[in-house]
């Protein structure tokens, strides 16, 4: 037989398929959900993940927490009966000894039930010297740890530590009678291939494109409403929104529409655009180790000089909030009466002149010997940072100061140049240390500069007797409004002294279907799925 | 022509064992590492960060650390991944089909429109075809591929809504060929455009290079038709350069396509570098440039294979 193969054929056929589908994308298969993000997790041991946001999707989705934050910051149980509090007898009078009852009715997906041995393994695993688990914030704080019975645990803190609960809602819980049998949990086949007690299963993966989720049926809260979960991955950002756009997802979240898309999104009949605050805050990081910013009056005038706004306006065209503390303005422990003291660059050249900084025949400033002349370094690439940059330098330069922009690869940026405290200043994003709780001990408590003391992350080298007391005090404090009134002293004195300058709070603009009921915004998690369990189609 | 290979095949060893050493020691060299992705961890301090190091063996002296390396691959380990902690072979071979797919289609699409356009360019000198296409393949090596790719996007998936923007498969149809192929239009469009252009030019100079040869000469004396001048004569004389070209682009069929695999959503091996790259997945990027320089041998002993027998003044020796 032989086959002629013309060139109208092949023209015809080529034409039938690119034709087939004449709209793309579009309709809704209400059965399943998808999510798109450019970052792709590769780590699934809830213990393990490196990169918050894409990492806390698997997370979320396959693993339960002892308990969970809600957007209003409010703790509701999850594995555990209750939250534990003093009022409920959870946390003994002194602070120290906290009691944990678990549910009866949890099992994992492969059947066998959940119980306290999986609590006590997962805290033996963060403890573990083999295991690189990222953080042991607040569990390192536990003296013993006793499994009472089945289903109750409890534990003794060397010291009151009231973020403990934030340590415990960022760590979810993994399987003891298979993680137990490893021998390297850090090349344990689980990390691929995990088993949980989460809302949903992991059904495949497909390298670089997409992860596919089933609900669980047997999920302890009752099945999740919509049968199949995707996660995939594309990884550039005009792309993403262009599935988005098109349909070919129905929520696109993370990175998210870049802020110059924002007007064309929220125009969009059939999406809604979602502002999302993150934890996220973005600074000027001032190395107070380093000659030029010992003394607070000169970060403070550097500080003035900035136009803060300015560059939230122009450069993030007005997205983001401005914030003057190392929190969101939103948030529960965020102080509001400080007040904003930038654009103010003759006020800035007052405080460098009282100071003794005074400008030399090259119209830089001098003290002792020192000029006022810094580097600047962010993620090379980060163009929004950059136009930030730019700005500032001007700032700056109008009242005397040299800036000169030095960017480098994320890997060596936030490597030992971050953490060895080898930069000048940094133009840095950062969240809150344990959880979102405001507890700032690790960013700026004289004894955790990594560089004197090995521990901590004060890589800005701030030192004053007065916040780190009030740290102290913070973390034992109970009650909320005693909290509140020891964190905006400390906000107060970080704003007055500026070891870090605080320009804006991050948010996103997500994009989803109508349709598509459930994504939250909750600033007090960097889980964007943080209650997928409750998606579904409306 | 056993012996010819078997030689070649010996002479690899010490290139992979230099190949691994320079790419060891450059990679340990260059400034920062693995662990700045846990610095952005709000949680992580500096007590965690070097308990994370000692745990990855990066506190061990560069020497200490290329050993082990070197000795897991000589027993078939490549070493598991810093992130994640599964073997880097998995990791590495999980994204081949989906490289291969995109970079053979494309490459053989653009090998046929090349040739053909080169040929043909060689062929009627100067005509309004040559001047075209010409033009064309200087339009197309000049814009950048991101460029193509978003146009594409925009044209074909946004605007008409003939194809997908990304990705490999319509999500839940996995395996269906007809959802593939649809998938890889756009990618394939865009990565052809370019490797097309290269084409066109190498195999137009090739052969204009052979058409003004005497023996060329001497068969259109002898009234050899023109189509069997060209495919008898020119054909084979001119394919060797375009042989030893193809033989260097083989190992791109494994390397993977950076910037369209990133544009396209492709699951390929050009993302896992990029994203090998961003993280310092030191196992990966050892695994992938070990995996590439195997195959830039292989292509080049197939290139000269290849010549060797289409030329029979070539010995192998």
């Amino acid at each position: 037989m032989t086959i002629r193969i013309s060139r109208r054929g092949i023209l015809a056929g080529s034409a039938t398929l690119l034709a087939a589908p004449a709209v793309w994308g579009q309709s809704i298969n209400r059965d399943r959900i998808i999510l798109a993000m450019t970052q792709e997790p590769v780590q699934f041991n809830p213990l393990l993940y490196v990169n918050a946001g894409t990492e806390n999707v698997p997370e979320a989705c396959i693993f339960d927490a002892l308990w969970d934050v809600n957007d209003k910051g409010e703790f509701f149980p999850n594995l555990a009966v209750q939250v534990p509090s003093r009022q409920n007898g959870g946390i003994s009078a002194d602070g120290l000894t906290w009691t944990v009852n678990l549910k009866r009715d949890v099992k994992w997906s492969d059947g066998q039930p959940f119980s306290a041995k999986d609590v006590e393994f997962t805290y033996q695993t963060i403890m573990n010297p083999n295991v690189a688990v990222r953080s042991r914030a607040g569990f390192d704080l536990i003296k013993t740890f006793r499994v009472k019975d089945d289903h109750t645990v409890e534990m003794e803190l060397s010291r009151p530590f009231v973020p403990f609960l934030w340590a415990w809602q960022n760590m979810h819980i993994v399987p003891q009678h298979i993680l137990g049998r490893e021998q390297n949990i850090q090349t344990a086949a689980f990390n691929s291939q995990p088993i949980g007690t989460g809302p949903y299963l992991l059904r495949s993966r497909t390298a670089g494109s997409h992860m596919v989720y089933e609900r669980n049926p047997n999920y302890h809260r009752g099945p999740a409403k919509v049968r199949q979960f995707i996660h995939k991955f594309v990884p550039d950002q005009m792309a993403a929104y262009g599935q988005a756009r098109t349909g070919e997802v129905d929520y696109y979240a993370l990175s998210g529409v870049p802020p110059d898309r924002w007007t064309e999104a929220r125009a969009f009949p059939d999406r809604d655009f979602l502002r999302y605050p993150s934890p996220n805050v973005q600074f000027i990081y001032y190395n107070c180790g380093k000659p030029q910013f010992a003394d607070p009056r000169v970060r403070r005038a550097l500080t003035m000089a900035t136009q803060m706004q300015k560059s939230i306006d122009d450069i993030y065209f007005g997205t983001w909030p401005r914030t003057l503390s190392y929190l969101q303005p939103t948030h529960w422990a965020y102080n509001s009466d400080l007040r904003d003291y930038t654009n103010d660059a003759a006020g800035a050249e007052r405080l460098l002149d009282e100071a003794g900084w005074r400008k030399g025949p090259d119209g830089i400033r001098a003290k002792d010997g020192v000029q006022l002349k810094f580097t600047m370094s962010t993620t090379a690439g980060n163009t929004a940072r950059q136009g930030c940059q730019a700005l500032f330098q001007q700032n700056w330069k109008a009242i005397g100061v040299e800036m000169e922009i030095r960017n480098m690869p994320a890997s060596v940026v936030w490597g030992e140049y971050t953490t060895q405290s080898r930069f000048d200043t940094l133009l840095v994003a950062w969240d809150p240390t344990v959880g979102l709780d405001p507890d700032y001990t690790a960013r700026c408590h004289s004894k955790m500069i990594p560089v004197k003391h090995r521990q901590g992350s004060n890589y800005v080298q701030y030192e004053n007797a007065e916040v780190d007391r009030l740290l102290e005090l913070g973390v034992t404090q109970t009650e909320q409004a005693d909290r509140i009134a020891t964190y905006r002293q400390i906000q107060a004195i970080l704003h007055d002294e500026v070891p870090f300058a605080a320009q804006g709070g991050s948010v996103q603009g997500h994009l989803k279907r109508k349709q598509l009921q459930g994504p939250t915004p909750n600033q007090y998690v960097t889980d964007i799925t943080w209650n997928v369990y409750d998606w579904a189609w409306a | 022509m056993i012996g010819f290979v078997a030689w070649r095949l010996l002479q690899a060893i010490p290139l992979l064992i230099g190949v691994s050493l320079i790419g060891f020691g450059l990679m340990h060299l260059a400034p920062g590492g693995p662990l700045a992705v846990y610095t952005l961890n709000p949680t992580i301090q500096a007590q965690d960060i070097e308990r994370i190091k000692i745990i990855f063996g990066l506190d061990q002296p560069v020497h200490v650390q290329y050993v082990k390396w070197a000795t897991g691959i000589f027993s078939g380990n490549w070493g598991y991944t810093f992130f994640g902690g599964r073997p880097v072979l998995d990791v590495i071979l999980e994204r081949l089909p989906a490289t291969l797919l995109l970079m053979g289609s494309a490459l053989s699409v653009a090998i046929v429109l090349g040739l053909s356009i080169g040929v043909l360019g060689a062929v009627k000198r100067y005509s309004v075809f040559d001047v075209l296409a010409t033009t064309g393949a200087l339009f197309a090596l000049s814009f950048p591929t991101f460029w193509f790719g978003l146009m594409a996007i925009f044209v074909f998936a946004i605007e008409l809504r003939w194809l997908p923007s990304g990705g490999m498969w319509e999500l839940g149809e996995e395996g269906n060929i007809l959802s593939l192929l649809r998938h890889l239009v756009l990618p394939t469009m865009v990565l052809a455009l370019v490797i097309t252009a290269t084409w066109s030019r190498y195999s137009r100079s090739a052969f204009l290079e052979v058409m003004q040869q005497d023996f060329m000469r001497t068969a259109r004396a002898k009234g050899v038709p023109p189509a069997a001048r060209l495919m008898r004569h020119a054909f084979p004389n001119a394919a060797k350069p375009l042989i030893a070209l193809l033989g260097v682009e083989l190992p791109f069929l494994f390397s993977g396509a950076l910037v369209t695999e990133t544009i396209f959503g492709w699951p390929g091996m050009g993302r896992l570098f990029v994203d090998a790259l961003n993280m310092k997945e030191y196992p990966i990027l050892m695994g992938m440039m070990m995996f590439t320089a195997i195959f830039v041998i292989i292509g080049n002993l197939l290139a000269d294979l290849a010549i060797a027998a289409i030329d029979p003044r070539v010995r192998l020796r």
